[in-house]
């Protein structure tokens, strides 16, 4: 049993299982349709928790996520949109409006890695707090300029990304190919898995142990900028409340997926299949009719089945 | 227990590869069998709705309660399936599950969006698939995707409901100091009540001075927040007026604790208003803490959503907008008029 448990397709072998175990009994489950459905609509939380993947590598966690969604969506939303976007009906407005969603995100993990890495603050602590101070600042941002939390006329290249499914398809492969290469092919990876093994040892044997945790949060902004693109343009609004109910998926996927709570253990892949799981899931109890609080109920257990299993193979199988 | 199986990783894709096509093509079968059998009994009965998706923004407050249950029942007594969603506020969430409900092919939508932006994508979604929507309670934004609203005539309503609040004002003689809680300024609903009440207002020239405009985003804890500080930098403030009825536990929470909850024949009585005709409200208007406030007709407005699909199947369009016309209960005409409040009914089940 500990081999099935212990094999990095475990979670791949139980999307198997939840297809199998769903076809029978709702035929819409495995239709074409449902299955680009699901596709298209777990890109938010693939981006997301694959971002997250490289914070809980590091040992750290990444509450920020979602408000980093909602101060990404409205920066991008004032750029380029809305009545009174500063750069509407300009040519270069999709592109600004872009970089400043990305950067809006890189700087937000900035801020976190900073304050975690330099000031050494708990990780939790940061991130929960600048949730509550950029999720504020977002809401007061949207209502100070176009008096509502939404902003809407947003051009027509940008909404591309949510009618146009392959786009967002391209964009989410692209950068989770990305992630993955980073992680499993570049001295940077290896820096990261290091920090989250040991920070002391990673330290003496000459990695630095700031820069990388600084970046894992960079690279998680980012990626939440990402995810609040898709989300901006599936929605064609600016809003500061978009992505608001992820957090939980966004952490248990990378859970489900194998990646370690404490630290040093973890792939994108796994990521990978711990969003499809969840995606299946949601889907197909949905499906069945199961009632919403249900369906959260099943996951919230699923996801601390996943966190028990975790401590379990940190605590017992790997040793103290 | 060791199962001995070596789970290589080859193994595994292979064998997800195999289960994931084999059962993609019995789906596709199935799906196809389903379809026929849809469109046989399509043949014997073309105008019977089988399948409404139903996708609420929240249940939090008793109206979205009230709403949800009558359309299950309105459902079950025509032999509909409701299929249920509930967003908690997130618009992605409720995006997905409208998707859900379109690759089901059900017959209508009926959704409780959380603005008037953010459901134009969805309404679009479903005339691509050439399902008919109706936007409960929550009119959309201006937009081109057709649709149906039944939605309360919340300026008209707000205005009848503070006008009369005004009345009361007047009666005492003095200028009264005024507060209003505002909902979500996303929401078109929260726009109309607030418009309403500064229309009434305005109608009242120098009577009532309006000195704390509170934003709630139809959030209780906001609510008392607002209404505490609002308190305190105002202590003479004589008229409130809530735009949800779910708000007044938070009223009813500071005016207790600074002595100031009394009913509306007892001196000191601060003139209460809301909208909505919750049960709450009913029960304080009945206890005689709540002067008035304004009626949408939930039972009304589900009637209407289900009969608006109902049409659609019959091949007949139904107008953009329907209005829920309401009115205003108040202590006046609270004996007269409560069969007709739907929070009256709901407090009456209760008992």
């Amino acid at each position: 049993m500990s081999n099935l448990v212990g094999s990095d397709l475990f979670v791949l072998f139980l999307c198997g299982i939840t297809f199998a175990a769903f076809a029978p009994f709702t035929p819409i489950f495995v239709t074409p349709a449902n299955l680009a459905n699901i596709l298209i609509g777990c890109l938010p939380l693939l981006l997301l928790a694959t971002g997250q993947t490289l914070v809980l590598i590091t040992g750290g966690i990444d509450l920020s996520v979602t408000a980093i969604i909602g101060l990404s969506s409205v920066v991008g939303a004032l750029v380029m949109g809305g009545d009174q976007g500063w750069l509407q009906g300009s040519p270069i407005a999709m592109p600004v409006a872009m970089a400043s969603m990305l950067a809006t995100g890189a700087l937000v993990g900035l801020f976190n890695g900073a304050c975690i890495a330099w000031l050494r603050m708990p990780a939790f602590m940061v991130t929960l707090t600048t949730t509550m101070f950029f999720s504020g600042l977002s809401v007061w941002l949207a209502k100070k300029v176009v008096n509502s939390e939404s902003i809407y006329n947003l051009p027509p290249a940008f909404l591309a990304f949510g009618t146009h499914a392959w786009l967002a398809l391209l964009m989410a492969v692209i950068a989770t190919l990305l992630a993955h290469l980073l992680l499993a092919r570049t001295l940077l990876g290896r820096w990261l898995y290091a920090v989250g093994h040991n920070p002391r040892t990673s330290l003496i044997s000459g990695v630095p142990v700031g820069g990388v945790t600084v970046g894992a949060y960079v690279f998680s902004g980012v990626f939440a900028a990402l995810a609040s693109i898709l989300l901006t343009a599936q929605l064609e609004t600016g809003s500061p409340n978009h992505g608001k109910t992820l957090l939980l998926d966004v952490i248990g996927a990378a859970v489900i997926g194998g990646t370690s709570l404490f630290g040093g253990k973890g792939k994108v892949l796994w990521t990978v299949y711990g969003v499809l799981f969840l995606s299946l899931l949601g889907n197909g109890l949905n499906l069945l009719n199961v009632s919403d609080f249900l369906i959260t109920i099943v996951k919230g257990a699923v996801i601390l089945v996943a966190a028990l299993l975790d401590v379990w193979r940190t605590k017992f199988v790997r040793g103290p | 227990m060791n199962l001995r199986i070596t789970f290589s990783p080859t193994f595994f894709t292979a064998a997800f590869a195999i289960v994931a096509l084999a059962l993609t093509g019995c789906g596709k079968s199935d799906s196809g069998a389903a379809n026929s059998s849809t469109s046989s009994s399509t043949s014997a009965a073309p105008d019977q709705v089988k399948t409404i998706g139903v996708a609420f923004e929240t249940l939090q407050t008793e109206f979205w309660v009230a709403a949800f249950d009558k359309l299950k029942a309105d459902c079950a007594a025509k032999g509909i399936t409701m299929l249920e969603g509930v967003a908690d506020g997130d618009a992605s969430k409720q995006f997905d599950q409208v998707r859900n409900f379109i690759n089901r092919k059900v017959d209508g939508i009926i959704i409780v969006p959380k603005d008037g932006k953010t459901v134009i994508p969805m309404i679009k979604a479903a005339n691509a698939a050439n399902i008919p929507v109706v936007l409960y309670n929550r009119p959309a934004d201006p937009t081109d995707a057709k649709h149906t609203a039944v939605a309360p005539d919340n300026f008209a309503i707000t205005k009848e409901t503070v006008t009369y609040l005004v009345s009361l004002a007047k009666k005492t003689g003095k200028k009264q100091k005024a507060m209003i809680l505002l909902g979500d300024l996303g929401d078109v609903n929260a726009i109309g009540r607030r418009d309403g009440f500064e229309a009434a207002i305005k109608d009242a020239g120098e009577a009532v001075e309006v000195v704390a405009r509170i934003p709630t985003d139809w959030n209780q804890e906001k609510a008392l927040a607002g209404v505490q500080s609002a308190m305190q930098a105002n202590p003479d403030i004589g008229l409130i007026f809530t735009s949800s009825d779910f708000m007044f536990p938070s009223i009813k929470s500071v005016l207790s604790n600074l002595g100031k909850w009394k009913k509306h024949n007892e001196p000191g009585h601060i003139i209460l208003g809301g909208f909505d005709g919750d049960a709450t409200a009913y029960q304080l208007m009945a206890e005689g803490y709540v002067d008035a406030t304004g009626v949408q007709d939930v039972y009304w407005e589900a009637e209407q959503a289900i009969q608006v699909i109902i049409a659609a199947k019959d091949g007949q369009i139904s107008p953009t907008r329907i209005d829920d016309q309401g009115f205003a209960i108040t202590q006046a005409n609270l004996k007269e008029m409560e069969s007709r409040m739907w929070g009256a009914v709901v407090a009456t089940k209760k008992k």
